[in-house]
């Protein structure tokens, strides 16, 4: 059982301070057998109310009439789609260093998005892959020994870079705007002034979160504008730099 | 089939319905609720109001705050029926979710402003006593919640009354309880676990 999960007792309770019942909420999302748990909990404390029994004041009944005829009711909302698994995510929220934490927010929102997309397409190798990477950014991003760089990309936007020695592993935010539908990003680790490849986003994508393995012997992490596809070598000008030593 | 029988008669007037309403579970009402049937709400009002009104009472403590809580409680019922799914529980617990909620709401509005001075005045006088009026089938439900109540280790029991009935966070019940709070919480979840089985709860989704 994750720590998180022993919220399952006061979040049913009603006995959570907003932001670890904000956080649990996090967690049932991307957990099938804690929410049906969580169910049938929240079903055995409404029996409590049993035990209250107690004859309302009758008032209280003609108020509430009236009330319930000058009160206009709400639409049903549109079914929602139950979320698998990816949320895993939390599961050791205190690891996080603050700055990855805020970091952690932003990215679990459009992972999970590319996951789901990747299952209504029914590929589920690739959500596999997915998971997996998702599982390896998360310990890149949760490590003991993470460290956040950032930096402003020329011509607007930043790109930050979570990189953690002990996991020889390092996480890429990008946000700017489109290099162009025939041009893609690519990041390069620099080994002195030998560049390799880190990756090629997809043409015209500007915004990426994107996992780099084997970073220990990088001294500099190098962003550049290349044809859609990539080069073997950077076309410079080399628009963001960030040192990783 | 032969020329001498009856003709068929016609009735006067169509027999009404028996003028008893069926028992209609709380579920059925609710679903009526929702496609804004008044009438189906007031009967779901009769099937829950004292639970929700002792509910309230209970958390609150005031009587004149507990009925407000009750009210709210019971007009988002109403305002908020559309939203109640049926895969996800009970009519009867979602209702009593709600008021949970309410009742704890407003003891915790309460306990930041002052410290309830509503408690040390008179009671409201046109309160009936608790135990005028008590339909058979709630004091089954009400024993049997007890029995089940007994069978929890004090710790789990006081931790599970002081956050339910007590509207108190978890914080706050270990350091009433003394305890730390990784025990209070893992009491909280292990005991309503047993709770559950010994009520024989079941959400069949």
């Amino acid at each position: 059982m994750s720590e998180i999960h022993s919220l399952a007792g006061p979040y049913v309770l009603h006995a959570l301070d907003e932001s670890e019942r904000e956080t649990f909420i996090q967690h049932l999302r991307g957990c099938e057998t804690c929410a049906a748990e969580v169910a049938e909990l929240n079903e055995t404390v409404a029996r409590l109310a049993d035990d209250a029994w107690s004859v309302p004041p009758p008032a209280l009944r003609d108020n509430v009439l009236a009330a319930v005829r000058r009160t206009r009711q709400i639409p049903p909302a549109r079914p929602v789609r139950v979320r698998r698994e990816p949320t895993r995510w939390w599961r050791h929220p205190a690891a996080l260093t603050t700055a990855a934490c805020l970091l952690v927010a932003a990215l679990v929102g459009g992972a999970t998005w590319t996951v789901q997309e990747q299952r209504l397409r029914d590929e589920r190798a690739t959500a596999q892959a997915a998971q997996q990477e998702l599982a390896r950014t998360q310990a890149v991003l949760t490590a003991q020994d993470a460290t956040v760089r950032t930096s402003d990309v020329a011509g607007g936007g930043k790109v930050t870079v979570v990189a953690s020695p002990s996991q020889d592993a390092a996480v890429i935010l990008l946000a700017t705007h489109s290099p162009g539908a025939q041009k893609a990003y690519q990041f390069w680790l620099m080994e002195g002034t030998t560049p390799h490849s880190a990756g090629v986003l997809a043409a015209g994508q500007g915004t990426a979160t994107h996992l780099v393995s084997g970073v220990n012997a990088a001294d500099a992490m190098g962003l550049t504008v290349e044809p859609a596809g990539g080069s073997a070598s950077p076309t410079l000008p080399i628009i963001a730099e960030i040192p990783m030593k | 089939m032969n020329g001498d029988e009856q003709p068929y008669q016609r009735p006067d007037r169509l027999s009404s319905v028996p003028d008893v309403a069926p028992p209609a579970d709380a579920e059925t009402l609710l679903r009526a609720v929702a496609r804004g049937d008044e009438a189906a709400f007031t009967r779901l009002y009769e099937l829950v109001a004292p639970r929700v009104y002792g509910l309230a009472r209970r958390v609150v403590r005031d009587p004149a705050q507990a009925e407000e809580v009750a009210q709210e409680a019971l007009v988002e019922v109403w305002r908020t029926a559309s939203r109640f799914d049926p895969a996800r529980g009970s009519a009867t617990a979602w209702v009593f979710t709600i008021t949970h909620r309410r009742a704890v709401d407003r003891v915790r509005s309460e306990q930041a402003a002052l410290d309830r001075v509503q408690r040390m005045a008179p009671e409201a006088t046109q309160t009936p006593a608790d135990e005028v009026v008590e339909q058979a089938t709630a004091r089954l439900q009400r024993q049997q919640v007890r029995r089940c109540i007994k069978t929890l280790t004090d710790l789990q029991r006081e931790a599970i009354t002081l956050a339910y009935y007590g509207g108190y966070t978890y914080q706050q019940v270990a350091q009433l309880l003394g305890a730390g709070l990784p025990t209070v919480k893992t009491r909280m979840r292990d005991g309503l676990i047993r709770l559950r089985d010994c009520l024989g709860v079941e959400v069949s989704a």
